[in-house]
């Protein structure tokens, strides 16, 4: 069964005032379990997407169904992982872990049963008293993760949460979120400009067409893990998605 | 460098007392127009002995504290409503800064309408001069959170009050910090001028009462321990408070 099936899903931005229609119908299903990793030419409207999955923003035409179920506003059933991390700098480590335990009232024992293990999980256990300014750029992405992972969530929803690491950190991070979806069997969308990187991570990549964007092609990923970039199956993978995407990121250039 | 910092402030206040000695001493104006320090002194510590200064001085803080209180926690609340609802920022907003150009005391004559001579009238004088600038400054420090933490935190249930006091406060406090540094030194002036017009008790009073019966020592004195509590607030309270924020949100 379709754990979350989007259905012509339409958003126009505004551009200097004149709507500017980013998504043109965006339709595909994401099965329990996947890990589908979202790739497109920049401004297409991928990030907007996984924003409207989230219910951080309402598309302007079609629906996102979670479990049959419309998505109409935002809630902890689908957690969003941020390109900078969003974590909060008044906060040590362990509070930003466990902020949305406490927002829904979790008493502090069984918050800190819960956080341990995560914190455990990503390597943070040391740093759960730092504030998260004393921690480096990938060590901060393992707390945003870590935080979405505590809230238990039906569907993890990531936007570029490597983008701004340093190649070698990515890598070890590609491994361990393999890891992590393998442990916690998680439903996985996503988003990212990195071709090795969708083809590492997903079991589906979807790629999207310039703007307005819709879905030109939906690729599964048949190769065994733990997997690396440098995988021969998944070279193959790349160089079929690059040759999808060059034309559409030439449109996407001779527009701007 | 603490020790060095500290030694040029003793040698810079010493030479202020020195030269200020020394033009006393040099007869240019009559004693009763400017007086010695020593004078100036003395008029403190007999302040000090008979209890007038404390009172003054407890006085004035009391209704300091009491109006800094009410405009910190409303001018928070309008900060965060202007800043999370148009409506409110294109009609309430609009004022706000106007407001905060009218001089708190001259908020004194409504207030000696509406209250008569009383402390809540001199409270009123306070809140209304520490409030608008709260207000700016909060409204300022929400309107800079990042969007990404208020996405997150809504991402992950917060909402309501949950959303004010876990998120927007303290993604503001930055900016709260400098709306009270601002405040308190507006409210401060409110109380001290307000004083001088109502005439009921404070170190304003004390101040207008030098004037009165054209004693100098006490119009210095008073003017001094008002300076004084200037600089001890700002310095034990806010700076330090500033740099635990500061800090902690790893602003340094």
């Amino acid at each position: 069964m379709a754990k979350l099936e989007a259905k012509n899903i339409v958003k126009y931005f505004d551009h200097d005032g004149q709507p500017l229609k980013a998504l043109g119908g965006i339709n595909f299903t994401v099965e329990e379990g996947d890990f589908v990793c979202l790739v497109g030419p920049s401004g297409c409207g991928k990030s907007t997407f996984l924003r409207i999955a989230a219910g951080l923003q309402k598309p302007d035409e079609g629906q996102i169904l979670l479990d049959n179920r419309p998505i109409t506003k935002t809630g902890p059933d689908r957690i969003m992982v941020f390109q900078e991390g969003a974590l909060f700098p008044w906060l040590k480590v362990r509070d930003n872990v466990e902020f949305g335990l406490k927002i829904a009232g979790i008493p502090e024992t069984e918050r800190h049963q819960i956080s341990d293990r995560y914190l455990d999980m990503m390597q943070l256990s040391k740093f759960a008293n730092s504030y998260t300014y004393q921690l480096s750029t990938g060590m901060r992405q393992r707390v945003a993760i870590a935080r979405a992972l505590v809230m238990d969530p039906e569907i993890l929803l990531m936007d570029e949460p490597f983008a701004a690491l340093d190649a070698q950190t990515r890598d070890l991070l590609l491994v361990e979120m393999q890891m992590i979806w393998q442990k916690t069997k998680k439903t996985i969308i996503f988003v990212t400009h990195s071709i090795s990187e969708s083809t590492v991570l997903g079991n589906k990549v979807v790629v999207f067409t310039h703007r307005p964007s819709t879905i030109k092609k939906i690729i599964p990923i048949d190769h065994p893990r733990p997997r690396l970039a440098e995988d021969e199956t998944l070279i193959q993978y790349q160089k079929e998605i690059s040759a999808l995407l060059r034309p559409e990121v030439k449109a996407t250039e001779e527009k701007s | 460098m603490k020790v060095k910092s500290l030694a040029k402030k003793t040698a810079f206040y010493l030479a202020i007392i020195v030269v200020w000695q020394g033009l006393y001493s040099a007869n240019i104006w009559p004693p009763s127009i400017f007086p010695s320090p020593y004078n100036v002194g003395q008029t403190l510590w007999y302040g000090a002995i008979d209890g007038s200064l404390w009172l003054g001085i407890g006085t004035s803080l009391w209704r300091l504290a009491a109006g800094f209180a009410i405009a910190a926690f409303g001018g928070i609340a309008l900060g965060i409503f202007m800043a999370r609802v148009q409506t409110v920022n294109e009609t309430i907003g609009s004022i706000i800064l106007g407001l905060q150009s009218i001089p708190s005391v001259a908020w004194a004559p409504l207030a000696i309408i509406w209250f008569g001579l009383t402390d809540a009238g001199i409270i009123f004088v306070t809140v209304a001069g520490a409030l608008f600038a709260v207000t700016i400054n909060t409204y300022t420090g929400v309107k800079s959170i990042n969007p990404d933490y208020i996405a997150a935190a809504q991402n992950m249930g917060a909402k309501g009050e949950q959303l004010i006091t876990k998120v927007l406060i303290p993604a503001a406090f930055p900016y709260l910090i400098t709306g009270f540094k601002q405040g308190w030194a507006f409210g401060w002036r409110g109380v001290v001028g307000a004083e001088l017009l109502f005439s009921f008790l404070g170190l304003g009073f004390l101040l207008n009462i030098g004037r009165q019966l054209s004693d100098v020592s006490q119009v210095l004195a008073m003017m001094l321990v008002i300076m004084i509590i200037g600089i001890v607030i700002d310095g034990l309270i806010f700076k330090r408070l500033e740099d635990k924020v500061m800090a902690r949100w790893g602003l340094r």
